[in-house]
């Protein structure tokens, strides 16, 4: 239940306990246990807040923007400076009121000193007409800013982090860059935010938009550091293609699997977007791997990346992930994962002295993504949670791909066709009618 | 009141200054203190949304001569020599892997390298001007296309660190040239 919903609940109490729906007993526990913690801002606070500073911030780059040649330099010093330092003493000031801050304050502060930062930098470059690329810009704008994110509890600030390490990786993609100016970076500067440091234990959940924030960054850092050290190396520059797609695909597992305390298991999958981009993903490459061709080009990426210290590493940690939510019982999370070892699965058998033979890895896939579709229905009707109209789905993809790259005729393939689509829609009708007879039996 | 938040913060703030105080640090030293230096380029005007307006500049000399049997290579570090020529334009007479031990020389980037050429990052290409003068320098460009007329970047230099003190035309600020013109 979010936030919204708790105070929607909390507001109905009084009246259901006047209606006698409720006993005073009955109210308390669910005040209990639907407590509001006030002191994390709400989503319209955070938008306001960040807007407000927003606007400032601009438009302080843009008189900056402007450039006033008709000043002397330390003039024109002091214009950069004089904002960093008002944001800074207005920080200062919501530092030193700590609870009594709103939190609206807090983030419009936190943004207001990130954006005065990024303008001081800007404008110093500007004076003494400073190259450089725009990625070290970045980079040291970000770097200013994260201290801020542990000390004001600032979300808006957390969000401008991620989306800036993020671009930064995708940036610092290039042959022969040191790993310290390189994606392989990001795992570290992911770090330095992760808990909010200092005083981790104590922080409350992440709010969605910094979890959603958070993926997304660490799809396209992890991405990038995967490009990255899949470069060719010899006369020709490029990327082996084959090989960063498998490491994709572990890092989606990865993701998938990443271990969740009690309340994060329990709640809903819409709440952990690693979870649901992971498995888009996953699922995905396992439909690909059922097509004979594309598996034979997954085999020989997957031989070529298991050489990679990278993918080691993935592995390694993967092997964590998985013992651990085993440990926690989280079936469906594993067997979508699964997915992502189907190659490792299929190689022994598969390299052959012209190349490789997709074969086995393309009905190993099918086989897999039909089992877990059916478990996924099965689970339902066995009165455990499972989700069957995903099931069904699934299914009716592998049977579309499979009449798809069969030789069939034509007329054979729409008449599977329409089957499919008959089968499932009477699939979803009744789903929805045992759907409304549970809710029937509830009330 | 926990003291490490307030330590935390200190420190940030201390960093957010420090950062640009040692850029206006190093860059006056090389103003105050730096050889003067001339090179031929030209300047088009693109736009950057955080630092406003400026000149792109390209130094006419794009390429430099590398020793025989340099370790150069792409995206290294390297010392660019200089040498002042008769008409009191600088020019880069090698590149080389370590600073030389007398004369002007400046810290590059090296591009592509090829038989014993290497391509020059240059340490400078930016000319800020405002939104106002930005304009008038296309258009001075575009009308002076053809002319043999060029542009002239004077560069102070110290210790290999390059810092663009002014454009120039036949000895005139070019940032006056373009007010003028405004005018």
């Amino acid at each position: 239940m979010n936030t919204s919903h708790q105070r929607w609940l909390l507001e109905q109490l009084p009246q259901w306990e006047r209606e006698g729906l409720l006993t005073a007993d009955a109210a308390r526990t669910l005040r209990e246990r639907n407590a509001v913690d006030d002191s994390q801002p709400g989503l319209a606070q955070i938008v306001m807040g960040a807007l407000g500073a927003l606007l400032i911030g601009t438009g302080l780059i843009a008189v900056i923007g402007y450039n006033w040649d008709d000043f002397s330099r330390p003039v024109r010093l002091l214009f950069a400076f004089l904002p960093l330092l008002l944001t800074q003493l207005f920080s200062f000031r919501v530092l030193q009121r700590g609870a009594a801050s709103s939190a609206w304050v807090r983030e419009t502060a936190a943004l207001l000193q990130t954006l005065a930062t990024g303008a001081c930098i800007a404008l110093v470059s500007q004076i003494y007409n400073l190259g450089g690329a725009w990625p070290d810009f970045l980079f040291g704008w970000f770097m200013l800013s994260l201290p801020l994110v542990w000390v004001l509890r600032s979300h808006a600030v957390a969000i401008f982090y991620l989306i800036a390490i993020a671009i930064w990786s995708v940036n610092q993609v290039g042959h022969g860059r040191p790993w310290f100016d390189s994606p392989l970076l990001y795992p570290l500067l992911l770090l330095g935010l992760l808990p909010y440091w200092p005083g981790w234990k104590n922080q409350a959940a992440l709010s969605i938009s910094v979890r959603w924030a958070m993926t997304i960054s660490a799809i396209f850092g992890f991405c990038s550091v995967a490009v990255f050290v899949s470069a060719r190396i010899g006369d020709s520059y490029g990327y082996d293609d084959q090989s960063f797609l498998w490491l994709w695909t572990l890092t989606a597992a990865a993701f998938v699997l990443f271990p969740l305390n009690r309340n994060g298991i329990e709640e809903p999958t819409r709440r952990k977007p690693q979870v649901v981009l992971g498995s888009l993903w996953l699922l995905g490459y396992g439909v690909a791997a059922t097509f004979h061709d594309v598996s034979e080009d997954i085999l020989s990426g997957a031989l070529h990346a298991l050489r990679l210290p990278w993918c080691c590493g993935l592995l390694t940690v993967l092997v964590v992930f998985v013992l651990l939510a085993a440990a926690r019982r989280r079936w469906a999370v594993l067997a979508i994962a699964s997915v992502a070892l189907l190659p490792l699965l299929s190689c022994p058998f598969a390299q052959h002295k012209d190349g490789y033979d997709g074969t086995l890895l393309s009905w190993l896939a099918t086989l897999h993504l039909a089992v877990i579709g059916i478990t996924l229905i099965v689970l339902e009707f066995a009165g455990k949670k499972g989700a069957p109209r995903l099931g069904a789905l699934l299914l009716s993809v592998l049977i579309i791909a499979r009449m798809a790259d069969s030789h069939f005729s034509l007329l054979a393939k729409g008449v599977a066709f329409i089957g499919v689509g008959v089968a499932f829609l009477a699939f979803n009708i009744l789903m929805s009618r045992l759907l409304k007879q549970k809710q029937a039996t509830l009330v | 009141m926990k003291t490490l938040p307030f330590l935390i913060f200190g420190i940030a703030v201390l960093a957010q200054w420090a950062a640009p105080l040692s850029q206006i640090w190093t860059h006056e030293q090389v103003l105050a203190n730096g050889t003067l230096i001339k090179l031929k380029c030209s300047a088009p005007d693109p736009y950057d949304p955080l630092r406003g307006r400026y000149l792109a500049l390209r130094p006419s000399q794009s390429e430099a001569p590398v020793p025989a049997g340099g370790e150069l290579k792409q995206g290294m570090q390297a010392y660019a020599v200089l040498t002042t020529g008769a008409d009191g334009f600088a020019t880069v007479s090698t590149l080389s892997l370590t600073p030389p031990v007398s004369g002007d020389y400046l810290r590059v980037k090296t591009g592509y390298v090829y038989n014993d050429k290497a391509r020059i990052d240059w340490p400078f290409d930016r000319f800020y001007l405002n939104e106002k003068l930005a304009p008038e320098a296309d258009k001075w460009f575009a009308e002076n296309i053809r002319s043999a007329q060029g542009i002239t970047a004077e560069v102070r230099v110290l210790k290999g660190r390059a810092v663009l003190a002014d454009l120039s035309l036949d000895g005139k600020p070019f940032r006056e040239i373009l007010k003028a013109r405004v005018k």
